[in-house]
């Protein structure tokens, strides 16, 4: 036998374990999956898990299901594009790796139109009387819909919000700016590099960290990335103005901010040495634990402001939980994520899905902020960053767009229009 | 005895370079629904041709090669030189100047990210408070490629020193003490006789941090994401975007295919240099011989 007959032969052996292993894939979730104790004894649920916050309270909430239940569920937490790349490899693969995903808000048309994880609408809609869809906001089901299709299941809902620094503004006799002239006007008046103090920080480095804080101050001024249709608007007058302001926030930014990504805006407000920041409500309560903030007590939180005349809308967004398709457990992962969706708030994931949690009076008072965190969910958009399969490559070609024009060799309209060339093809 | 090599060198080596020369031929999108192939010719090399963000790319591969390899190359002859006595104090400092080299790269990109950083970063707030480097050297398009070139140099000068003072320490002591005889000066010395004695292990060194230099991700994907704009953005990097980001296989094949290239041009022409000073030092040898 010759060499490339002896590799020929190993590749079809290869062929056929693979066949052989697929043949053995269950079907999707029977009616009797109930999360009935030890019922899963044996099985192992491997979990993909992006590094928020929730993701250690997923591991550590793990041993408690299998206490319950019998299953082991493993839960690996990975990088956002890590789990971006690990999860699709495992996808289209289908070596079935992981039997359950985190599902960003805006990965849901890509895993929709591809198929890669289980739709759940036909258990949602069986299991019902335990999952009380009705107390779960609206906006939530964004974290997975697409198209009449549910692929995730609402897990991590993030409102954003705009904290400031309370102890800044009333030492300046502000208030906190409900409009996006006074949230520029409140950045420049509280900016003093002398002291090394700055009005505002937010996302510059090139990639999805500026792309993404654009996209948020963009929705906010009225900006949108696509037209009624569906179609690519990206160097519209408004985009332009937009990219423009969202430009000028940055003379009130730390020097670095062109530079940052989400770890070091939240440093520059954690050190006191930015006053005003927008982000995502799960991070909120890490404002107030001494071990990682030194503005613990002084932080202020209220939905985030839009252009006047505008009407109220707050950017929404967060994760999902996906089954993957090709999983041999699906019974077990549907378990799992209904019996999450049930622990979660309390065990400190700092991430919401439910009206009952965030009207919880006992929570309202440790947590007063959450009375803002339901203003904006029930005003949520959740497509500002649009779910649709082509949302990653348009991230990537607006991440360097907007670094370009934070760093001055390009104007807004030259990146947006080079832009709008590259994005259009992308659509039918 | 042949047939475990050509094995081993078909599945590690041959098969998968046909294999990316064969898709970069073809339509080929993991995460299109279909997954089909579709053959499209060079259509792939020409797209590379044409897309502002690969030519950019491999322009920065090369300004990024030849700064970090020459930079390496001159602070590895200079640290070899001087730790080439056999002293304990050398021996001490040439295992501690070795440490750099144990970090995994992403980790050593990770860590200088946050030194760097111009608001609270360990060498970011001197250099932004002592010169005025306000933004920080990442964020600059004038300077994001010098940090990532500084960076590479921190990791891997010690291997260059390393290969080199091996080399030193196996030249032969004879010439060495007949130049001291004669009364050459030790800047003569190093210069007229170790350097070229030397030349077979700089080439080698050399073709090692070549080939590594053109294969840079981990410092790009740690430090500066390509940027800013597309500053940094170098052809592995974009390598990676599209295959692993994009899993637009047929056209990461191609680029992958256009970085093989490129190493092997270089790889050839060091080869072709080693090949010179090896039959020169055949020659040098036998007219000592004949003499």
């Amino acid at each position: 036998m010759n060499p490339s007959s002896r590799v020929t032969g190993l590749l079809a052996t290869l062929a056929l374990i693979t066949t052989a292993c697929a043949a053995g894939v269950s079907p999707s979730p029977s009616a009797s999956a109930s999360a009935s104790a030890q019922r899963f004894d044996g099985v192992t649920l491997n979990l993909a898990a992006e590094s928020d916050q929730y993701a250690a309270v997923l591991k550590k909430l793990a041993p408690e299901f299998q206490a319950a239940t019998g299953a082991q569920v493993v839960v690996d937490i990975l990088g956002y594009p890590e789990e971006y790349s690990k999860i699709t490899a495992d996808f289209v693969g289908h070596t079935a790796n992981y039997d359950l995903v985190t599902v960003d808000i805006v990965w849901s048309g890509e895993f929709a139109m591809n198929g890669y994880t289980v739709d759940l609408k036909p258990l949602i809609q069986r299991d019902a009387g335990e999952i009380d869809s009705s107390d779960i906001y609206d906006v939530m089901w964004k974290l997975g819909e697409w198209q009449g299709k549910q692929v995730a299941f609402p897990m991590a809902g993030y409102a954003n919000l705009l904290n400031y620094n309370k102890k800044a503004f009333d030492s300046a006799g502000l208030k906190p700016p409900t409009t996006m002239d006074e949230l520029l006007a409140d950045a420049k008046k509280l900016t003093d590099p002398s002291k090394n103090q700055y009005g505002i920080t937010i996302n510059g480095q090139k990639g999805p960290a500026g792309a993404q804080d654009f996209f948020v101050y963009n929705n906010q001024l009225g900006g949108h990335l696509l037209d009624a249709n569906g179609k690519p608007t990206i160097n519209s007058d408004a985009n332009i103005a937009n990219l423009n302001f969202f430009a000028s926030l940055f003379k009130y930014a730390p020097p670095g901010a062109v530079d940052y990504d989400w770890g070091a805006r939240e440093t520059a407000f954690k050190n006191g040495i930015a006053l005003m920041q927008e982000g995502w409500s799960v991070a909120r309560s890490g404002y107030e634990d001494p071990s990682q903030s030194k503005i613990v007590g002084q932080v202020g939180t209220v939905v985030a402001p839009i252009a006047s005349g505008m009407a109220p809308t707050h950017g929404f967004g967060g994760w999902g939980i996906g089954i993957n398709k090709d999983s041999k457990n699906q019974d077990a992962a549907w378990a799992f994520i209904k019996w999450i969706q049930k622990e979660w708030v309390l065990a400190g994931s700092g991430s919401y899905i439910r009206k009952s949690t965030l009207s919880d009076p006992d929570l309202l008072a440790k947590f007063p902020f959450q009375t803002f965190i339901a203003d904006s969910f029930e005003k949520g958009d959740g497509d500002f960053r649009p779910r649709i399969p082509q949302y990653s490559k348009i991230q990537d070609i607006m991440g360097t767009a907007v670094n370009e024009v934070l760093h001055g060799t390009k104007t807004a309209k030259e990146v947006l229009d080079a832009a709008q060339a590259q994005i259009a093809p992308l659509f039918p | 005895m042949v047939a475990p090599i050509a094995v081993y060198a078909i599945a590690i080596s041959f098969y998968p370079i046909i294999y990316s020369l064969a898709i970069s031929f073809f339509r080929y999108r993991l995460t299109d629904p279909s997954q089909t192939r579709s053959f499209i010719g060079l259509d792939n090399y020409v797209r590379a041709i044409n897309d502002e963000g690969a030519r950019t790319a491999v322009i920065n591969t090369l300004v990024f090669v030849v700064g970090a390899v020459a930079l390496e190359f001159a602070l590895g002859l200079g640290l070899a030189l001087l730790l080439w006595r056999d002293t304990r104090l050398n021996k001490i400092a040439a295992a501690l100047l070795l440490i750099p080299i144990s970090l995994t790269p992403l980790v050593s990109g990770l860590v200088w990210r946050a030194m760097l950083n111009a608001d609270f970063g360990s060498i970011g707030w001197y250099l932004a408070n002592f010169l005025g480097q306000r933004e920080g050297l990442t964020a600059q398009s004038t300077t994001a490629m010098l940090a990532v070139i500084i960076v590479d140099a921190w990791q891997w000068t010690p291997l260059v020193m390393l290969v080199l003072l091996a080399g030193l320490k196996s030249l032969p002591v004879e010439p060495f003490e007949a130049a001291q005889v004669d009364g050459a000066g030790r800047w003569a010395t190093v210069r007229h006789l170790a350097v070229p004695m030397l030349a077979p292990t700089i080439v080698l060194a050399l073709l090692i941090r070549t080939m590594d230099a053109f294969k840079l991700f981990d410092v790009v994907f740690a430090m500066t994401q390509g940027g800013p704009g597309l500053t940094t953005t170098v052809l592995n990097f974009d390598v990676y975007k599209q295959g692993l980001v994009f899993f637009d296989m047929g056209y990461a094949a191609a680029l992958s295919n256009i970085l093989l290239v490129m190493i092997g041009i270089f790889a050839v022409i060091y080869i072709g240099v080693a090949g010179r000073q090896r039959r020169e030092g055949l020659r040098v040898a036998a007219v000592r011989a004949r003499a």
